[in-house]
């Protein structure tokens, strides 16, 4: 083809497609060769790729709240670095969210820059949750945390590898502030295949169709995504919606959201001041929340690059909890996401209840367990986020026991093989045997599970929804909340929402119970 | 009658039913017979008693008769299978429905969950358990099976399946939950889900024997009526059932899990693309089967195929679809072949299937009033198929149709007729070139290095120009592409796999433990053999390893060296694992080795064909030349093509590219700068140009 002709639109679609299958292929390594069941099970995983300039291009399945999360790290990246100081064979890495790391420091994020023929053409990323990057409790997210540094180690958007060799220091600095080295060895080496893996692959594609040919693929990419978020936007009605919503501890947090035909402006300002609780979420956390409900409201379709997003814009207040500053921790910040995507999805429900499913769950439900396997006496952490109920819809009943709606390609930890790998038992596993959400449509069911423990263990976990119960829509019935309780062989029992290292011994038991979904219409 | 054979495959399609017959005389000479009739919904056995009718096929000269059916993977989709009842473990009824929780439509609030297969006032328990070393933890009570069963009759209930936590380490509950309902339900439709699977997962096994009693009773009533019409009308063997594993298993054990049947159809082409590549010397395969809706692709390693127990049905993209945990040979299937719709997205962007136009109203050029443009519909257009011979001649190609269906999709995207049909082909092409690298590059696997058998109706039509987008040096296309699944049914032995979680540390001592592992599911598969009048000498093994590093979750098979596992041999072992492991995934770790379980490959040889090769004729292929026509290659421009007519194409013949080769099955596109040549079977092999 004539280098000067514009690139026609089917080699466009070859190039995208490309691009999109290579970041499936790095979510596809990165699944099969983690060492973490958090990643490799639970899938709490993201890969994608961006252009040269950190513009999301394609990502690869896995959870949706991390689609947002790698062009955010990228662009940080290249802040900090410069893109001068960036050069071919490096590769970077970074968990800390004031360093682009967006989540919490368990959260690794590794990039690599890809370059042809000497220019910079993307990126190829991924991000994971390790289970130990040290800190004050193993597992590393604590509930007692004030300032991050007791979340762990922080990795501040550094090389990992340069001029193409690894730098030995950091890999052992690492190693050294984990509990579980092995662990962050190997997930960090998974993380590196995936990135090297779809470098390849685009490598290869650049060569066959030519630079030019790919960067007008991009922006054509770009376009789409603009376009299809456009289009989704006037279907929406036009106007201010506001919300105000109490939380478990007592908080008032706001939002106002205003559509137009041609804007979807989430204002967060007027929030709650930063906590010495690590409850707070970077800027870029809370950026994640308000693209989530405007993806889902414009354009539902797996289809996201940075053109997708271009039509939102989010306020935010520094110092607040949607814009931590200063050493504020974050070790269950996705609480915190979850709660406010939850409460902007009830905003824009009240307004379209046609549009939008009445209240979930909507609470990761992290479980950890770290102990001693009373079989073979190898040492484990168990991080399991729990299922529950989604809300009832205008045509239909709610779903039974699926993941929040900040998961996605997350998988449930088959019990045969919780009992083989941790040695406890699970005692129950089953729907929730309660009939709050009733409505028109009922709200699905929650979960009950019941873990006996075999061995000695310390259990943390955070459970939000655990007073405020679960939202109704259209006068449907609320949908109860979520919570778990330390039953001992004697009978007493403490039920729970948040914990940090509860010591467990053999014989007690952990009884979770998550909500059912909200009803949808008059029962 | 002296030593002449007969040997019969029948294959039912959703369309039509296939036969390929194989007369070998008493010097080794064989004639191939093939036809083709309607497949006969509910009735299917009819249809192949009608196709051999038509094929002039005396059942009772038949030795040897291979037979493949869509009947159970049909009777799934289109949950057309039985009321099921499930017996599980206590605390764990709604395992079923909970299933695994994820969600991969994952921005898409109005998600629907698939729905499980018994509903949960069907889905009951009893105590029981056992723990993950397969120790019983407490005992099985059946004193409730009584009202169980009684229940599940008043329901209407036609077939039960049980299965408990941990059978697959300790199935002793489930056997005698199993022989109890023998006794309480004589003659009720039962299965275990040990039967089906030794490896660990509730959720996958749960589902595996649900859906394998689902279809069950409806697999059986095929399968007896089918015996009962062969025999009828002559037949005086037992027909050999194609399996998902790219074996074939007898009628009697098939009917007993016909679940194993899901994936026969693909299986037995993959298994003649790896049978075909032993007969011309290339072990290592890309094997692509287009057919009318899909193109299923495989990658033949080293002449082995891979077979898995990942199998899933309506899982995509966008739903978590069920899971079927039966050794089903490694493949991947797209919606994309000769019949999938080209259709221009709200955004301007052209798409080629899914959907497809199927049989009916097929592609717009079928004349039946289908006016959406097809794959079909541009390779017309661009006359890589003659329209004076579409489908052999039996269809006239309605070129209206077609080329104001190609016309519409260009007006969409605002590019001429010529432009559009051109996309059509290349994205199509495209499609097919990402599903075959999931099978090569994402397992680490360079597609250089393999030669891309194509076949099915549309195989050899865009393998050129995918080996060329692969970088793939050569393609072959087999005699008979278009019912090549037939053939590949005729070369299969008796085979099974038995795959079997047991965790052991790759470490000394170990040794002893997975030998014996591996010798009892030896005499195991031995014993089941000769149940089937198969002389247990004669049965072979091949033994796999799944090992990965300790605290990884996902295996990495193995196959091992022949010869007893000693501990002395497992440092030969591991390092077989390591350098598996770092060729799929770019890097190695020192770190602890694992067994996670076995996985055995039983097989026997049951009289498969043997191929005489044909003495060559002269080179020029001018004998075979038919017309030419100017055709349209898409990426590589329009060009004067020669157009053979592929029956009158004999051994030894050699022609080059730019040629169409006209079969009644099929089209082969040879594009400019490749050359091609027939070999001594009457396959056709193509070179690709720089």
């Amino acid at each position: 083809m004539d280098d000067a002709a514009e690139i026609d639109p089917f080699t466009a679609s070859v190039i995208q497609a490309s691009l999109v299958a290579a970041a499936d292929e790095m979510f596809a390594v990165l699944r099969k060769t983690a060492m973490s069941p958090i990643i490799y099970e639970v899938l709490d995983v993201g890969t994608g790729v961006t252009d040269g300039d950190g513009n999301l291009v394609s990502s690869g399945a896995g959870i949706p709240t991390f689609v947002g999360v790698l062009d955010k790290a990228v662009q940080r990246i290249i802040d900090i670095h410069g893109s001068d100081a960036i050069r071919p064979g490096d590769m970077f890495i970074t968990n800390d969210p004031y360093y682009g790391g967006v989540t919490h420091l368990n959260d690794v994020v590794i990039a690599l820059p890809v370059f042809v023929d000497g220019s910079l053409l993307a990126w190829t990323a991924s991000i994971a949750h390790w289970n130990d990057v040290g800190g004050r409790v193993a597992g590393s997210m604590s509930t007692e945390a004030t300032e991050i540094f007791q979340e762990g180690l922080r990795l501040p958007a550094i090389k990992l590898f340069e001029d193409g060799e690894a730098v030995r220091p950091v890999f052992e600095i690492i190693a050294t502030n984990s509990r579980l080295p092995e662990f962050a060895n190997g997930d960090l080496w998974a993380q590196v295949a995936a990135s090297r893996i779809a470098e390849k692959r685009i490598g290869h594609l650049v060569q066959v169709h030519g630079e030019k040919a790919y960067r007008s693929a991009l922006s054509a990419l770009f376009n789409e995504g603009q376009r299809r978020g456009l289009a989704g936007l006037k279907t929406l009605p036009e106007g201010t919606f506001s919300i105000e919503e109490e939380q478990d501890d007592g908080a008032l947090w706001r939002a106002s959201i205003t559509i137009s035909k041609d804007r979807f402006t989430v204002d967060l300002r007027g929030n709650p001041k930063v906590r010495d609780e690590p409850y707070n979420t970077s800027r870029d956390g809370a950026v994640i929340s308000a693209q989530m409900i405007f993806k889902a409201l414009t354009d539902p379709t797996l289809f996201a690059n940075a053109g997708s997003f271009r039509a939102l814009e989010v306020l935010t207040e520094p110092g607040t909890v949607f814009h931590a500053t200063g050493t504020a921790p974050h070790g269950y910040y996705f609480e915190t996401r979850i709660r406010l995507y939850d409460m902007l999805w009830q905003c824009l429900a009240r307004a379209m209840p046609e549009r939008l499913p009445a209240g979930s769950f909507a609470s990761i439900c992290g479980t950890v367990l770290a102990g001693e396997h009373p079989d073979t006496g190898r040492r484990y952490t168990m991080v399991e986020p729990q299922m529950g109920g989604w809300g009832a819809t205008a045509e239909r009943d709610g779903l039974d026991a699926m993941y929040s709606c900040s998961h996605g390609e997350t998988y449930n930890c088959p019990v045969e093989i919780a009992e083989a790998r941790y040695g406890l038992e699970v005692g129950y596993k089953s729907l929730r045997d309660s009939d709050e959400g009733k409505g028109q449509h009922s709200g699905g069911k929650g979960l009950s599970v019941c873990y006996r423990m075999r061995g000695n263990a310390l259990l943390s976990a955070g459970y939000s929804r655990n007073r405020v119960p679960v939202w109704g829509l259209e006068g449907g019935e609320n949908g109860g909340t979520n919570g778990f309780a330390v039953q001992h062989p004697d009978g007493t029992r403490e039920d729970r929402a948040f914990a940090s290292g509860v010591a467990l011994k053999p014989g007690d038991e952990v009884l979770i119970d998550t909500a059912n979904g909200g009803g949808w219409g008059k029962p | 009658m002296a030593s002449s054979t007969t040997r019969v495959a029948t294959d039912v399609g959703g369309t039509f039913t296939d036969l390929v017959c194989f007369e070998t005389d008493e010097n080794g000479a064989s004639t191939v017979r093939t036809a083709k009739s309607d497949t006969t919904p509910p009735d299917f056995e009819q249809g192949v008693l009608n196709v051999l009718e038509k094929g002039n096929v005396d059942p009772g000269n038949v030795n040897f008769l291979a037979h493949g059916t869509t009947v159970v993977i049909n009777a799934l989709t289109e949950r057309k299978g039985v009321k099921v009842g499930l017996i599980t473990t206590e605390g764990f009824r709604d395992i079923l429905e909970i299933a695994r929780g994820n969600r991969p439509d994952f921005f898409n609030l109005h998600y629907k969950k698939p729905e499980p297969f018994v509903p949960r006032y069907l889905r009951r328990e009893l105590p029981g358990r056992m723990t993950y070393r397969g120790e019983e933890m407490t005992p099985l009570d059946l004193s409730g099976l009584p009202g169980i069963l009684e229940g599940f009759k008043a329901e209407g209930v036609e077939a039960v399946a049980v299965c408990f936590i941990h059978s697959y380490a300790n199935p002793s509950h489930e056997q005698a939950t199993l022989a109890e309902i023998e006794k309480l339900w004589p003659g009720v439709s039962a299965v275990s889900s040990h039967q089906i699977t030794r490896e660990w997962r509730e959720y996958e096994r749960t589902n595996t024997a649900v859906l394998s009693a689902y279809v069950q009773p409806i697999a059986e009533r095929y399968l007896s009526r089918l015996n009962d019409g062969l025999a009828s009308r002559g037949f005086n063997g037992s027909p050999y059932i194609m399996q998902s594993n790219c074996g074939v298993d007898s009628l009697e054990s098939v009917s007993r899990i016909p679940i194993t049947m899901v994936e026969s159809g693909p299986a037995s082409g993959f298994w003649g693309a790896a049978e075909l590549g032993k007969l011309i010397d290339e072990p290592n395969i890309l094997a692509l089967d287009i057919g009318g809706t899909t193109a299923k692709c495989s990658l033949i390693e080293n002449g082995q195929i891979k077979i898995m127990t990942d199998y899933w049905i309506e899982k995509d993209r966008t739903s978590a679809g069920y899971p079927i945990m039966v050794p089903v040979v490694d493949l991947v299937e797209i919606g994309n072949g000769g019949g999938s719709i080209a259709w221009v997205d709200d955004f301007g962007k052209l798409h080629v299937g899914p959907q497809s136009a199927g049989a009916l109203p097929g592609p717009a050029a079928y004349g039946k009033g289908g006016k959406e443009a097809t794959t079909t519909d541009a390779n017309l257009y661009l006359r890589r198929i003659n329209k004076n011979y579409f489908c052999g001649g039996e269809i006239d190609a309605d070129m209206d149709a077609a080329n104001s269906a190609i016309s519409s999709v260009a007006g969409k995207l605002g590019v001429s007729e010529q432009e559009a049909a051109r996309g059509i082909v290349r994205i199509a092409n495209n499609n097919m070139v990402n599903a075959l690298k999931l099978v090569s590059l994402n397992r680490g696997f360079d597609p250089r290095d393999f030669t891309l058998v194509a076949f099915g109706g549309g195989g050899a039509m865009h393998a050129v120009a995918l080996a060329a987008e692969l970088g793939v040096k050569k393609v072959v296309v087999p005699a008979g592409a278009s019912v090549f699944s037939a053939w590949g049914m005729m070369m299969s032995d008796l085979r099974r796999d038995f795959f079997v979680t047991r965790l052991a540390d790759l470490a000394e001592g170990a040794a002893k433990g997975i030998e014996a592992l591996f010798a009892e599911t030896e005499d195991q598969a031995r014993a089941q053999f000769e149940a089937e009048g198969i002389d247990p000498t004669k049965v072979s093994f091949l033994r796999f390893g799944k090992f990965r590093y300790q605290n990884q979750e996902h295996t990495t098979e193995v196959l091992l060296p022949d010869g007893a596992v000693s501990d002395a041999r497992l440092a030969e072992i591991e390092a077989l694992f390591h350098e598996t492991y770092e060729r799929e995934y770019t890097y190695r770790l020192d770190a602890p080795v694992e067994m996670v379980g076995i996985h055995l490959v039983a097989s026997a040889e049951v009289g498969k064909l043997t191929m005489a090769a044909q003495p060559f004729g002269e080179a020029d292929a001018g004998a075979a030349q038919k017309a030419t026509r100017v055709v349209d290659y898409a990426l590589d421009g329009e060009h004067e093509s020669i157009i053979y007519d592929g029956p009158s194409l004999k051994p030894g013949m050699e022609f080059a590219g730019p040629a169409i080769v006209e079969d009644p099955g099929t089209t082969i596109v040879v594009n400019p700068r490749s050359s091609a040549r027939v070999d001594a079977y009457g396959n056709v092999h193509i070179e690709l140009g720089e």
